[in-house]
């Protein structure tokens, strides 16, 4: 029957896939070595001397889309961890960065055909859809190239890791961050993006979860915006309105907080007299100096930086160290709070996350 | 030949409150003076003047952008692109607004910026002789590349102070402090609804609507007609993106993302006809404001997330249902 036939079928192409690859970089290795000799002998006497690659592992780095500034923090840090693999030898490690301007999971799916045509050696990408994803991820594998999968996974594909945040557990850290700002009572509510979006349901779900213990907070409402900057100032303000009593706030994303001070009048009373208190997701600029000026308890961020630094040292120790990765790799998260805010300010200001973040709560 | 039937006589008696159904606002009106009854009586925060102004306050772009859509509607044509424009324009405001370029000229920047993009919508429809939709949903696409590609991505942020005011800050008449988009809106929804309904050049609009062929056997500049139409359209729409961006202060790229659907359903909920040649600016204000009071309503009462969307299409649908009903019977 067709099911048994097409596994498989997969096992087989998958096993033929590896070894072609095996073999396509041994021939890439001869020929980058005979190349390099050659030179020697033309080039009698050369100035500088030849780099001392014996191999180059170029990397396709994927990310959802062009136009969202979080990924060209990605992959800033891809660049620089490759930079560091080639100037440590012996591996020529070059990240090329390609993807479709908007978030598209079509778009994405051809970009990925492109890159298996032009010829690379690992892709790393960060799936727009995970089902969309699956065929060219695998035909890929197929085509000799292995793929890992980070921010945004393809469970179903054949990738060969998933380098990611547990969003549940971040949900449950958002709860304790706000359960220390305001206290043990009192009227929370939720922002959340699109209804139904994956990992923010799965933020809402740890966050719930995270206050089971507290029988004295009650959720009194959730919000939803759409991902929409605009509409999601409008929303908080009704809450505030409707809500006057309201004590702690969970922003499952940043979007209201794009907005600048002045647009939301009400909530931005309640912060600044220490009324409300509120914790939220990622951890940009713009969050950062409202936590820093005090409207904001907590922050839970993704290492955005290491999407591409770590990703980068995972295909690295796949392909050249023959590592082998379980399928969740935790990329673990950064947890901002007004002991380690600075920290994170001047590592955005200097384009440097390698630094890790001191303890949010240092103890006295 | 067959011969015309008589036209109905404008002499026959009516009730005043017969001519006051037949207005294409009555419907609409109606169904938002309910909803405001039913959320007074069923939440305590609805009938505060805070909140009455930030449901306007929140109407105010949709509505500005919506007058230029229902221009085009009335034309018998349609505009796509005003989400997109909408952005753009806020966004060049913003980069010229960085650039030091000061207020009046950067605001008037933005508004070029929505001119072009109608004049290239106007352009290609009326010389180039292809349909309003595929035009307007290239530019649709068009528009919001030149967003992202102006800044890579990156929103436009720290707007000089005297912008933002125009947006955040209120006037005070009376006993009322009345934000400030809230009363551009209405001052746009006064020009415009004296251009359509006091000047020959209005006439025409509707004219165009009604029928092309007939517009322009009576010798009209049927191509010019709907340059100007389009043009308006845009810088309507940059008009929205331009105030939108003061209230926020900031100018993303990503902003007003879907809004031409918004838009699109406030000048139908208003009264205005897809078959073009009906319609006026007071029901498309009306509509505008209906569809935020709805919104706005829902949180209010604290409706589950989920469910708001469903009762938001089920209203739009009801509105233009009830107001179908009210034509075919007035």
């Amino acid at each position: 029957m067709w099911p048994p036939g097409v596994a498989e079928n997969k096992t087989t192409s998958h096993t033929e896939a590896k070894n072609k690859r095996r073999k396509r970089t041994i021939v890439r290795a001869l020929g980058t070595t005979c190349l390099i000799g050659l030179l020697g002998l033309v080039a009698c006497g050369p100035a500088t001397p030849p780099a001392r690659h014996t191999q180059r592992l170029t990397i396709a780095w994927i990310p959802k889309a062009l136009n969202n500034p979080v990924f060209e923090l990605g992959r800033a840090g891809a660049v620089q961890r490759a930079a560091e693999l080639t100037a440590a030898g012996p591996v020529e490690v070059q990240v090329l960065v390609y993807g479709s301007v908007a978030s598209d999971a079509a778009e994405q799916a051809r970009v990925v055909e492109d890159v298996i045509a032009r010829g690379v050696d690992a892709i790393a990408i960060s799936c727009n859809d995970p089902t969309a994803c699956v065929d060219p991820i695998n035909k890929a594998v197929e085509a000799g190239v292995p793929v890992m999968t980070w921010d945004s996974d393809s469970p179903e594909s054949w990738r060969f890791t998933y380098l990611g945040v547990d969003n549940y557990q971040g949900g449950k850290t958002a709860a304790q961050l706000l359960v220390r700002a305001m206290g043990l009572t009192g009227q929370v509510a939720l922002l959340t993006g699109v209804p139904g979006a994956y990992n923010l349901e799965q933020r809402v779900q740890g966050f719930t979860d995270g206050l089971v213990a507290y029988p004295g907070i009650q959720i009194v409402t959730t919000v939803a915006c759409n991902d929409d900057i605009n509409l999601g100032v409008q929303v908080v303000e009704e809450v505030m309105q409707s809500h006057p009593e309201l004590k702690g706030w969970f922003f499952v994303g940043m979007w209201p907080l794009f907005a600048e001070r002045g647009s939301m009048p009400l909530w931005e009373a309640a912060a600044r007299e220490g009324r409300v208190k509120t914790v939220a997701f990622d951890t940009l600029p713009v969050e950062l100096d409202y936590l820093k000026e005090g409207y904001l308890s907590g922050l839970i961020g993704q290492k955005y930086w290491g999407w591409g630094y770590d990703s980068v040292q995972i295909v690295y120790e796949h392909i050249i160290q023959s590592k082998t990765f379980a399928p969740f790799t935790d990329s673990g998260m950064d947890i901002v709070t007004p002991a380690n805010v600075q920290v994170m300010i001047d590592a955005w200001k200097q384009n440097d996350f390698s630094r890790s973040l001191p303890d949010p709560f240092p103890t006295p | 030949m067959t011969v015309p039937t008589a036209p109905p006589s404008k002499l026959t008696f009516t009730f005043p409150w017969q001519t006051l159904i037949r207005r294409q606002e009555f419907g609409i009106a109606l169904f938002l003076f309910s909803l405001v009854i039913i959320l007074s009586l069923r939440t305590d925060t609805f009938l505060t003047s805070t909140n009455l102004f930030n449901v306007l306050r929140a109407s105010s772009w949709i509505a500005i952008a919506a007058f230029g859509e229902a221009i085009t509607i009335i034309a018998g044509g349609i505009d796509l692109s005003v989400g997109s424009v909408m952005a753009l324009a806020g966004l060049v405001t913003g980069l010229a607004l960085r650039a030091g370029w000061g207020v009046p000229l950067s605001i008037g920047a933005g508004l070029a910026t929505g001119m072009l993009a109608g004049l290239i919508n106007g352009v290609l429809i009326s010389r180039g002789r292809l349909p309003s939709f595929i035009v307007t949903l290239g530019m649709l696409s068009a528009a919001r590349g030149v967003a992202f590609g102006l800044t890579s991505g990156e929103p436009v942020r720290d707007l000089p102070t005297d912008f933002v005011r125009l947006g955040q800050n209120n006037l005070a008449l009376g006993r009322w402090e009345v934000p400030l988009p809230v009363i551009v809106m209405l001052t746009l929804a006064a020009f415009t609804w004296l251009v359509l309904s006091r000047t020959v050049f209005g006439g025409r609009i509707y004219a165009l609507g009604s029928s092309e062929t007939a517009t322009w056997r009576a010798g009209i500049n049927v191509g010019g007609l709907k340059v100007i139409v389009y043009v308006l359209s845009g810088v309507l729409a940059a008009a929205g993106g331009v105030v939108m961006t003061a209230r926020l202060g900031v100018a993303a790229p990503t902003a007003a993302g879907g809004y031409e659907l918004d838009i699109i359903a406030a000048a139908m909920v208003g009264g205005v006809s897809l078959l073009g040649g009906e319609g006026t600016m007071w029901g498309v204000l009306l509509g505008a404001v209906t569809m935020q009071v709805l919104r706005n309503g829902l949180v209010l009462l604290g409706l589950p997330t989920y469910w708001q969307v469903v009762a938001i299409g089920v209203v739009i649908i009801a509105a233009i249902a009830l107001d179908r009903w009210r034509a075919s019977r007035a």
